[in-house]
């Protein structure tokens, strides 16, 4: 497996952030304990002679060693101070993640796809915060932008356009622009596969009340015979099926038969057609078609011709193909529909639609036997074959009469762009890293609204001409050096352009489009940080015709060279090594294979739960775990300040201030339980909300919550904090009796100051939560009882816990004085007063927006999630769109692309793997047909009409 | 459009196979929806707080500052004045404190500037004394104390054993340095009697000290025991190291208790006695101080307060400046937010405050 690599254990960047931070924990743990045991060694005298330090003195008290005194004692701290170090922290910090990802993720209706019964998976529990900080985000096309499905969607037939679809594409438009919406019924038809198109104009023999029958008819014609589609199976329209090398041809034999040319048989000399309407409606007659050559597709050609002949004798070249190659050889004349065609075109590519023009050619018998001789001479020529045959080729198609064109719907995945759109909105760049050809992939971006006609495109492409030639003389090495050259041309050409747009600031947005070929030259060490720096400038990149391994290269790329957090989905198992290289790999479950899901961290069933899972549970788990480290950062080093305080007036001897349970317990009973809840429930802003603003989620990619100046202002509360919580209980009994005249002692003071800290450190809580449900509320309250309650316990006898009895009814002795009543009030709240006036001020003055977002709710209240209710997503109502709405002037992408039976060439060249194309490919479609036939037969039970009163 | 077939369907499908439907189960819980109260620090909200910590803290702060202000509290520091003026550094006090020969009775002459309500409590105050050092602290045998037990007494070390095989009882620094100056009041040439039954913690005195009868305990006053030892008072003057059970018991010796829970900070007071009547304003206090407790060696200073007490305790401005410090601080917070917000107010939850909002329109 040349594409295999080893399977990269994952950890999340913000975990890796907390080991800094214990590092730095580590820091003020051994400054504490040096300053403190340098002090211990100073100060050790003889002169305090109620210490005993004359005579049996162990090392530790020796004044004597004062250096022996100051290591020993810096042990003696480093046990006493260890409360610092969070152990406890990553056992929170895991048990909340399993807890996201085993109620929240795993369970969220809203990511659970009906059709395949397939609820979200999450694979690991080690990158729930990681998915709130997506930057990049690498996709695969087929699988898991779009069905790998062509639908037959709308033509246009002599300069006039059929078909009533809306695209995605057009909607999304639509709604951006808030024009046209125009209520339509539904097409009331359950659809073929293949085809979806409804326009009585055209549909049940229609057709020939249009202006021009002729044209349509060779329309139909030409899509009923210009083909290298096999059937199998009856030959009957409901029970055929197609055996096409590529989907958009059985997009177009289906089209064909459902306008009523209906292609049956195929032999090796000829097709059969029942064509039906064509004569008079509803009469039905079998055409038998000689084919007398077919002149087959190829990437250079971009057109597929058959010279046929009639029943009668006429002898058609039909053509269909690229725009560009089809235009260039129509005749002069007789093409009234040119522009108007080429219009649509446009139209039909701004729509996210594949192209095909398609063109037919009268020929005379004489002129044709003197070419089909050339035809023949070339075809068994033994040298430079292909080249021969499209040299012949050019000879005849010529002077050709343009139909129309057909525009194909990739069928994207549902709601592909609505989520990409929202996606982009918060922040989020994607970029298609697809298998596919250059057109393809870029009709892809199209569909998905990554790249419109708004944007500078930057082209990187290995198929030109030049390139072509120098490959045609067969030398490796030069063409690998013409290529690396181009690319290096390219590149710096594109980023001098792109840094000058920035420059000037046009504010025009970059798309870098580049080929597999390129991008081996592309991501060579030279060239590596000009591509780095390019695609980085751009909105949106694609990546077509690339290897597994080039898609794991470009994730790298980002990763480590951009420093920035990456996502890859997929699908198949040409993604798993590119879903093992992102930080985050998501699989598309529930379909095809499971090898990129068995490779992924997430599995989810459809691209648009991506919402959901970055938007939603990503940037929520950010938020807490960010949240819950800060805390415990904070909690432990106010914990262990307090006792640093405290050595300072102990001689610097490493005395305890709290009783050692205390200590103990601190961490695991006192203030375990309210941080996880928080660390559970923590939310901002309502779920829906969360979908609704996108731009929120820019704050994880900026790692607002986490950086440095959030943890410095947790650390300098921690430290005021300490400060009031050491000294204000002090002070309060230092010289204080109760009314008795009794004193308290050191284990008095301790006990109480301890009881101030449980109080404050979960009350600190409540200002660092945004939402409190009544597990806040029992957690908090309850980590503050179970303190009281174990000292009441701990206190309230002689226990063998308490070996010296020192804690012996102090609780009693000191709730029994005014001073405790008053410190507990105190000491909270001048300890939390900082914080609260930081929280408020905050707010008030340099809002989060998340804040105001909050305060919207809670002005508007908050729409209840429709999508809780209803099972799948609600359709947006059909819209009517003019033509105008989407091509603008600058339009010029027209949607040409078709995917040519050796389509993956390019991967078994580069490989030195010789393999049957053709075979491979039919045997790769055919069996997708299968599992595509299976769950779309889960599909097709079509709906009784009362049930879409439920949606 | 097929997608809405196929969701219809779906729906459809649904029903009919519920059964094996992976479909998570919804819950208020698991879909993150569950009842809360979203309490937002709104303007109005930081200036309700701070104005109502400032309303209920102040009154509470007079409350314990008038009640500390109405102890009457004496204080006499005598460490200096009580060694004679010849030795003038703490090295020369420290021989004189130790010297078997020479009569440590000092006598003070103090007023009573207000009439000191009974029970009067007498203190004494250390100064620069780490009974809160580790090694101070955990000297001593807790289980000893209560049983008298003398066989393990490691926590004790260094003071185990009397001459190398007797093992004291009790044993342990802070037992070993009691404090021992004693003072002898009377007020306008009255005796007043300064009563030592109850000076310690019921719970101390009852639970944690039991009848056990204290020997060997290192008198250390050099007169008995040829000059070696510096530790703090003996439990029984009587005794002597050929003649060592005492009479008096632990659980009795409140002295003993008290000394013994540990004070916090290095500088602290400890109950001496109380006396249990009123002294009048003007009076005077006539105290004979028996100094003997060495607190030269490391510049301790000794004093002797007599003190009153209030419902609160004892003179402690701390709690009283602090809740009104916190309290006014806050009223100022209110007042000063009060008028930045009625001055610019900020609307809630207005959007064009949202970052890329504002992002937008800069553009």
């Amino acid at each position: 497996m040349m594409n295999a690599m080893n399977v990269p254990s994952k950890r999340s960047t913000l975990e890796r952030r907390l080991d800094m931070l214990i590092l730095i924990l580590f820091s003020i743990l051994f400054i504490m304990c040096f300053i403190d045991s340098i002090c211990s060694g100073i100060f050790i005298n003889r002169k305090y002679w109620y210490l005993g330090l004359t005579s049996d003195v162990e090392d530790q008290f020796n004044p004597g060693n004062r250096f022996l005194v100051a290591c020993l004692t810096f042990l003696t701290f480093v046990t006493l101070f260890s409360p610092i170090i969070p152990i406890s922290l990553y056992v929170s910090i895991e048990m909340i993640k399993v807890f996201q990802v085993t109620q929240f993720i795993n369970k969220d209706v809203k990511m659970y796809h009906k059709e395949t019964n397939t609820p979200a998976l999450a694979r690991t529990s080690n990158l729930n915060e990681e998915l709130g900080q997506v930057e990049y985000i690498f996709s695969d096309k087929t699988g898991t932008l779009t069905r790998n499905l062509m639908e037959f969607f709308k033509c246009s037939i002599g300069g006039v356009i059929y078909g009533k679809g809306v695209t995605e594409i057009e909607k999304a438009a639509a709604r951006r622009n808030g024009t046209g919406i125009e209520e339509m019924e539904s097409p009331a038809e359950s659809h073929e596969k293949y085809f979806n198109f409804d326009d009585d104009r055209l549909m049940r023999g229609a057709w020939r009340n249009e202006p021009n029958p002729e044209l349509c008819k060779e329309f139909f014609r030409c899509l009923a015979v210009c083909h290298t589609v096999l059937p199998e199976g009856d030959e009957l329209p409901e029970k055929i099926v197609y055996q096409a090398a590529s989907p958009d041809e059985a997009a177009l034999v289906t089209a064909a038969k459902m306008f009523g040319f209906f292609f049956f048989r195929r032999t090796p000399t000829s097709i059969r057609v029942r064509e039906s309407h064509v004569e008079k409606i509803g009469r039905m007659q079998d055409v038998e078609y000689e084919i007398l050559n077919v002149l087959e597709f190829n990437s250079t050609r971009k057109r597929q011709s058959v010279i046929c002949r009639y029943p009668n004798g006429r002898l058609v070249l039909y053509c269909k193909g690229a725009d560009s190659v089809i235009y260039e050889r129509l005749m002069e004349r007789h093409n009234p529909f040119k522009d108007t065609n080429r219009d649509h075109l446009e139209y039909f590519g701004a729509a996210g639609l594949r192209t095909l023009c398609l063109a037919y050619r009268d020929l005379d018998i004489n002129a044709y036997e003197m070419w089909n001789e050339k035809f023949v001479q070339a075809k068994s020529a033994l040298r430079d074959r292909e080249k021969k045959l499209d040299e012949v080729a050019e000879l005849i198609e010529k002077d050709l009469i343009l139909i129309g064109s057909t525009a194909i719907e990739d069928k994207l995945q549902e709601g592909v762009p609505v989520c990409i759109e929202t996606l982009a909105k918060g922040g989020i760049k994607i970029w298609v890293l697809t298998g596919d050809k250059l057109e393809t992939a870029i009709n892809i971006a199209y569909a998905c609204s990554l790249m419109n006609n708004g944007m500078k495109q930057f082209i990187i492409n290995s198929d030109t001409k030049e390139i072509r030639d120098v490959e045609d003389r067969g030398d490796a090495l030069e063409t690998a050096q013409v290529i690396e050259r181009y690319v290096a041309e390219r590149l710096n050409e594109s980023l001098r352009q792109a840094v000058e747009s920035e420059q000037t600031q046009t504010g025009l947005e970059l798309a870098l489009v580049i080929d597999g070929r390129c991008l081996m030259y592309a991501l060579d060490p030279e060239l590596r940080g000009t591509l780095l720096k390019l695609s980085v400038m751009c909105k949106a990149v694609v990546c077509c015709r690339v290897s597994p391994l080039q898609k794991a290269q470009v994730t790298s790329m980002i990763k480590d060279g951009a420093k920035k957090i990456t996502l890859s989905i997929g699908d198949g198992a040409n993604d798993v090594s590119m879903i093992q290289a992102a930080h985050i790999g998501v699989g598309i479950s529930g379909l095809e294979g499971m090898q990129a899901v068995m490779a992924s961290d997430f599995a989810i069933a459809q691209f648009r739960f991506l919402t959901d899972l970055l938007l939603v549970h990503g940037r929520l788990s950010y938020l807490r775990i960010s949240k819950v480290v800060a805390y415990f950062f904070y909690k432990n080093l106010m914990f262990t300040l307090t006792q640093f305080w405290f050595n300072l007036y102990t001689g610097f001897s490493g005395q305890r201030f709290y009783d050692d349970w205390f200590q103990s317990l601190y961490n695991v009973v006192f203030t375990a339980l309210p941080v996880i809840i928080v660390g559970i429930f923590d939310k901002d802003v309502s779920i829906t909300n969360s979908r609704k603003y996108p731009q929120l989620y820019k704050a994880g990619i900026e790692n607002i919550f986490f950086r440095w100046r959030i943890l410095i202002i947790w650390a300098i509360s921690a430290v005021y904090q300490s400060v009031i919580l050491f000294f204000f209980p002090i002070k309060a009994i230092e010289e204080g009796k109760n009314s008795s005249g009794r004193m308290l002692g050191l284990w008095d003071a301790g006990t109480m100051a301890f009881t101030c800290v449980v109080v404050t450190v979960n009350l600190r809580l409540f200002l660092a939560c945004n939402f409190i449900t009544r597990w806040h509320l029992i957690s908090i309250f309850g980590s503050i009882l179970a303190w009281f309650i174990f000292a009441f316990f701990y206190s309230g006898f002689r226990n063998p816990l308490d070996k010296q009895g020192n804690i012996y009814q102090v609780i009693f002795v000191i709730m029994g004085t005014w001073y405790f009543w008053y410190a507990i009030v105190l000491v909270p709240v001048a300890s939390l007063a900082l914080d609260f006036l930081h929280e408020g001020m905050r707010r008030w003055f340099a809002p989060y927006d998340y804040h105001i977002i909050q305060e919207e709710e809670k002005i508007k209240g908050v729409e209840r999630d429709e999508l809780l209710l209803v099972e799948s997503p609600r359709q947006a109502p059909e819209q009517s769109l003019e033509l105008t709405g989407l091509h603008g002037e600058m339009s010029k992408h027209t949607g040409y692309s078709f995917d040519s039976p050796c389509f993956d060439s390019f991967f078994a060249s580069q490989e030195g793997v010789s393999m049957s194309q053709r075979s491979y490919d039919i045997a790769r479609r055919a069996s997708m047909r299968v599992s595509r036939r299976q769950s779309s037969d889960l599909g097709s039970d079509s709906p009784p009409p009362g049930h879409n009163s439920l949606i | 459009m097929p997608s809405q077939g196929a969701s219809t369907s779906g729906v459809n499908n649904g029903t009919s196979t519920r059964k094996d439907s992976k479909r998570p189960k919804s819950s208020a819980f698991t879909q993150q929806e569950l009842p809360a109260c979203k309490p937002l620090l709104t303007p109005k909200w930081v200036i309700t707080i701070f104005m109502l910590i400032g309303v209920v803290f102040i009154p509470i702060g007079v409350a314990a500052l008038f009640a500390s202000r109405n102890v009457v509290e004496i204080i006499d520091e005598y460490q200096t004045v009580c060694v004679p003026g010849r030795y003038t550094t703490n090295g020369e006090r420290e021989q004189f404190i130790q010297d078997v020969n020479q009569d440590k009775h000092c006598n003070r002459t103090l007023t009573v500037s207000k009439l000191m309500k009974g029970p009067v409590y007498v203190y004494y105050q250390l100064d620069n004394f780490y009974q809160n050092h580790r090694r101070y602290v955990k000297s001593r045998s807790d289980k000893q104390l209560l049983d008298g037990n003398a066989t393990d007494t490691s926590a004790c070390k260094p003071e185990q054993y009397l001459s190398g095989d007797l093992a004291i009882v009790p044993c342990g620094l802070i037992a070993w340095s009691l404090f021992n100056d004693t003072y002898n009041i009377s007020a306008d040439g009255q005796q007043v009697t300064i009563n030592k039954k109850g000076i310690s913690w019921k719970s101390d005195r009852e639970h944690k000290f039991g009848n056990v009868r204290p020997q060997y305990f290192p008198n250390n006053l050099p007169r008995d025991l040829n000059g070696s030892l510096i530790g703090g008072a003996s439990l029984d003057p009587n005794t002597t190291v050929s003649k060592p059970f005492i009479v008096i018991l632990l659980n009795e010796d409140e002295d003993l208790i008290v000394w013994m829970r540990t004070a916090a900070l290095p500088t602290f007071r400890k109950l001496y006695g109380k006396i249990e009547q009123d002294l009048a304003a003007g009076s005077t206090l006539s105290i004979t101080i028996n100094n003997v407790y060495n607190t030269y060696s490391f510049g301790g200073k000794k004093k002797l307060v007599l003190s009153t007490t209030s419902w609160l305790g004892g003179k402690n401005d701390f709690l009283g400046v602090a809740y009104i410090t916190v309290g006014s601080l806050c009223v100022f917070l209110a007042l000063l937010f009060f008028l930045v917000h009625w001055r610019y107010p900020r609307r809630l939850g207005d959007t064009k405050y949202l970052s890329w909002n504002q992002h937008a329109s800069a553009n």
